[in-house]
This record gives C-alpha cells, structure tokens and sequence, in this order.
C-alpha cells in the first residue's frame, strides 16, 4: 500500500522552496524568488500556504529602512520533507 | 515556476535534487576579507624580512598595519552581513573559527610583547640571569634577553588552522591547499634562521589568503554580472 504524497508539498513550486530551505538555515524572500524564478505573487502566496501548515516559519522586518521577508524551516517541516522524499523512493523503487 | 503543476516522482526527486543544489551553491564570499588579510599580513611578513636581510628601516612597526585592518574588516563585515540573502548551516561555526582565530593571534601578540621582561623581572627575583656566551671565545659572555626562538613558526601554524578549518567545510580548495602547504612551511621554518621564518609567513599570507581572496573575488563578481544579466 502506497503511502499518499503530501499535498501541501506534491506542488512544484512549494516542493522547490521546502528544498532550498532544507539546505539553508534561513533565507530571504528574494533569494527564493531569484532560485526558483517564480513570480512576487505567486510566491507570496505558495509561501502563506507553507506557514500556514506550519512547515516554515516566516519573520518580516525592516533592515535599513527597506521591508525584509526571512523564511526559515520548521521541524515539522523538515520531517514532512523527509516523509515526502521516503514516500517518493518508495513509489519509485517499486514503479 | 508554476504552482499547480503537477510532477511526476521523478521529477519531484530532481527537482528536490536541482534546489538543494542552488542553495549550496549560494556560498558567496565576497573575497575582499580574505584579500585585505593576505595583503597586510603578506607586506608586513615580506617587509619584516627585508628590512632584517638589506638591514634598513621604514622608521615604524609594519606589523601596525595589521592592527590598522581591523576597522575595514569591521566595515567589510558589517557589509557583508547586510548582503547575505541566505544563511547557510555552517555559517556561524566559520565565523567563530576566525573570530577565535583574531583572539589568539592578538593574544600571541602579547605574549611576544610581555613575556621577555616578565621572564627577567622573575629571574631577576631568583637572582639569575640568561647569559650569552661564544663557544669560540672571540667575545666576552652577555647577558641574554629571553625570547622563544623561531617565533613566527606558532603564527604559521595558526594562519593554517582557521584556512583549513574554512576550506573543509566550505568545500573551497583554493584555501584547503593553502592551508596544507603552510603546514610545509612550518616544519620548514622550524629549521630555518627567524628572519627567513617571516619570509615563509609571506608566502603562507598569500596562498592562505590572497590566492583564495583572488578566487573569491572572481567567482563573487562574475556571479554578480550573470545575475544582473
């Protein structure tokens, strides 16, 4: 029996965000963007829907005056991910 | 990149692949630290030397120099950290290597400085002193101040510690190698007179540092170039 993939991250831009996250300790909006070449809007949005799982953490503040967005990955997250990629592996060893 | 697009697992796998990939790869040094440090303490080491060798003097302490960087390293740093768009794991742990680094290199600093008359103020209270004396007779005993011989050997060995430390965990060669030859250069400057030890601390200056700080310095600018293309 196949373990169903997580449908918050079986999305390609909110798997590519989680993935830059997992690497890094913490990153700003604008680097993602630049990363995964995804629109402000878009990304806004797949971003609240993360947070909102409680997969990633968001922080907005200000630095020198200009409004700064860092995104960070939750534990939960990081063991969704993980659940995410082991439920992927096991789709394809046996497809 | 779209949201609702749905992926096969395998493109999942690699698309998990190509992003971890982009966010290692976003290790960006800026190279004008590590430029600054092989310069200063490259002039200072090679000027030391020269001056020892042609016996001449510029009329102050070049080593004043490296004291002088700290204030644009602080303005460097300061910068770079207003940069940095994404911060990778292993971050703080290299920059508290250097900062450890900076500690012991201006402790060994004092070190040099105070111990010679702190050692003859101790003596002096045992009533002893180092005497100099020529096997051969030519000149009569003298008194000894008290130095730790082939000094510069200790610094050649911290200036490889942090370099190592630094090109292990960010994968960058340039500096790994830097690091492993200044090791070469302190076993050779365990056998070489003290003023050559400083010639050897100019070289490891510019392979710790100024080499890689080249390197740093291109990778960062043409990165720069291709990401406002």
């Amino acid at each position: 029996m196949f373990k169903e993939l997580d449908p918050i991250l079986h999305s390609q831009l909110r798997l590519a965000v989680m993935s830059l996250l997992i690497g890094v300790k913490e990153a700003d909006f604008t680097f993602i963007r630049e990363k995964t070449n995804a629109t402000a809007g878009n990304l806004s949005v797949q971003v609240q829907k993360l947070r909102d799982a409680g997969y990633i953490e968001v922080v907005k503040q200000f630095k020198d005056n200009y409004p700064q967005t860092t995104c960070k990955i939750t534990p939960k997250g990081i063991q969704a991910f993980e659940e995410y990629v082991k439920a992927l592996q096991e789709y394809l060893k046996t497809g | 990149m779209s949201e609702e697009k749905k992926l096969t697992e395998k493109e999942s796998l690699q698309l998990i692949a190509d992003m971890i990939k982009k966010a290692k790869g976003s290790y960006h040094d800026t190279g004008i630290g590590s430029l600054l440090w092989g310069s200063v303490v490259g002039i200072a080491s090679f000027m030391t030397y020269l001056q020892s060798i042609y016996k001449f003097s510029i009329g102050f302490d070049i080593w004043l120099i490296v004291v002088a960087a700290i204030i644009p390293q602080i303005w460097i740093s300061v910068q770079e950290k207003k940069q940095t768009r994404a911060k990778q794991y292993d971050d703080d742990t290299v920059d508290a290597v250097w900062l450890v680094f900076g500690i012991c290199i201006f402790s060994l600093s004092f070190y040099q400085m105070v111990i010679p008359d702190a050692t003859i103020r101790l003596m002096q209270g045992q009533g002893v002193e180092l005497i100099k004396r020529y096997t051969d007779g030519s000149k009569p005993d003298e008194a000894l101040r008290p130095f730790a011989p082939s000094f510069y050997s200790i610094y050649l060995l911290l200036y490889a510690f942090p370099t190592l430390v630094t090109g292990i965990v960010k994968k960058f060669r340039p500096m790994t190698l830097g690091a492993l030859l200044t090791y070469v250069l302190f076993v050779i400057s365990c056998f070489t007179p003290a003023n050559q030890d400083m010639l050897l601390g100019g070289i490891a200056a510019i392979v710790c540092w100024f080499i890689p700080g080249i390197i740093l310095r291109r990778k960062y600018l043409a990165g720069r170039a291709a990401a406002n293309v």
